[in-house]
């Protein structure tokens, strides 16, 4: 339980962090993605269940503030969660290399789904001019980001971690 | 979590069924927003009402150290330039009686009537790279509705696309999905302002369908035209930075430097009364 609302309150500061702070700090009018770099992150900790869960929840989020649909960046998000819960099994959380791998692959996936279901359908045909100009420059911009909110979710994740095993000593102990 | 490892693959398609089929039934645009939204913006809506004045508060105070200097030599400039305006400002007014004594005579009613408006700020923008929709602080609590326009001091910013209790979500005319009846205030060549998404990053719009044999030409200023259906008449949209003809050579587009600077918004009026006036003005005309 302690989980959950400690992830709900880390997404709902995301959306209002990304909608306001970060957009002062966008580079050439591209800002990076953080609720793709929470969704890898915590799938990559902590498997494919909550991967799902923490994408659902973040892309939602988003399509109750900004979006045009619901359940439309809900679903890329659920489905990326899954994807990359897949690593958790074989890999070292200190490992930096690959959450910072993941987000740019992740980005990049991510936003060409927006792009063959938006602006491709709107008769912008030329894929390599949005990906020099908008997916790759922000795939950059969120692995860079990705190094300190990966490091923040990762002690976050092991505080929660060891109070889930305080307390199932003490139900041991009954 | 047990229980979602032995049946994840079933969970996960009913999961992608449903959320496909609430994008299918959402994706018409809803105007209201739904308890859902409304209960969320109750937390999230003065969060970034704080975090916004904070940010911004802070980028002042940064730019204020940087150009210090330049403040009492910008001050005598903004202060002369004020009274050249207020003077101008008088003769104008002058012109607006006579206007309205001429009209009166002719029994026309006014085609650029007083709007009512009320200001209002931008609290939040869309945190992706694809859209350009922004969240004001005030919604049908009071008494904003959905397609409102929005103007700032220099022309059209865009107009409401959904009202919460608190917040109203605006999609400017850069956005891709918006687009807007205009025409040209010297020639009176009409045509639909629309959002792009390559020119969108560069704070730019497109003007399309223009007739080929109009006579625009870069520097016109732009106007929404008497057609629209939803925004007033006769505020600047922007101004003509490039003519160019489609391949078909029927019609022509131009590319559209708006009057606002997208970059740089944050208090905006919102149009709320008298553009119905507007609308029975026209039918009067006809």
């Amino acid at each position: 339980m302690k989980r959950k609302i400690v992830m709900f309150i880390i997404l709902i500061i995301n959306i209002v962090l990304q909608s306001t702070v970060f957009q002062f700090i966008r580079v050439n009018y591209i800002i990076p993605n953080t609720a793709i770099v929470i969704t890898v992150s915590m799938a990559l900790l902590r498997g494919r269940a909550e991967g799902c869960l923490i994408g659902f929840t973040a892309g939602f989020l988003q399509d109750i503030f900004f979006g045009f649909s619901l359940g439309y960046y809900a679903l890329l998000g659920t489905i990326m969660g899954y994807f990359v819960g897949r690593f958790n099994h074989n890999y070292y959380r200190e490992n930096y290399a690959l959450p910072l791998f993941l987000c740019f692959l992740g980005t990049i996936i991510y936003e060409s789904a927006v792009f063959f279901t938006g602006p491709f359908f709107a008769g912008y045909l030329n894929y390599m001019y949005f990906f020099a100009k908008i997916i790759f420059p922000e795939a950059v911009y969120t692995a860079a980001v990705s190094i300190i909110i990966y490091r923040i979710l990762f002690s976050v994740n092991e505080r929660i971690e060891s109070s889930e095993k305080y307390k199932r000593k003490l139900f041991s102990i009954k | 979590m047990k229980f979602f490892n032995t049946y994840k693959k079933q969970i996960l398609r009913l999961v992608i069924i449903f959320l496909v089929l609430l994008i299918l039934f959402t994706a018409g645009r809803k105007k209201r927003a739904t308890p859902i939204d409304n209960a969320l913006s109750f937390v999230v809506a003065p969060a970034q009402d704080i975090s916004t004045t904070i940010s911004s508060w802070v980028l002042n105070k940064v730019s204020a150290l940087k150009d210090d200097t330049d403040l009492a030599a910008e001050n005598s400039e903004l202060k002369a330039k004020i009274e050249i305006l207020e003077a101008e400002n008088k003769r104008l007014s002058m012109y607006e009686e006579e206007n309205k004594r001429l009209s009166a005579l002719l029994d026309v009613s006014q085609k650029y009537p007083d709007y009512e408006t009320t200001g209002v700020d931008i609290i939040a923008k869309d945190p992706g790279n694809w859209y350009l929709t922004f969240t004001i602080n005030k919604g049908t609590r009071q008494g904003l509705k959905p397609d409102m326009a929005l103007t700032d001091a220099g022309g059209l910013v865009g107009r409401i696309t959904e009202c919460g209790y608190l917040y109203s979500k605006v999609e400017s005319i850069l956005d891709s999905r918006s687009s807007v009846s205009a025409m040209s205030l010297r020639t009176g060549d009409l045509g639909v302002v629309k959002g792009d998404y390559t020119l969108m990053n560069d704070g730019l719009c497109k003007m399309e369908y223009i007739d080929s044999e109009s006579e625009i030409m870069k520097g016109d200023e732009i106007v929404t035209s008497y057609l629209s259906g939803i925004y007033p008449s006769g505020i600047t949209v922007g101004y003509v930075k490039e003519v160019v003809t489609d391949e078909n050579g029927l019609t022509k587009y131009a590319v559209i430097e708006p009057a606002v600077d997208f970059k740089h918004i944050s208090t905006l009026l919102v149009i709320t009364d008298g553009f119905s006036d507007a609308k029975s003005g026209e039918e009067n005309e006809n």
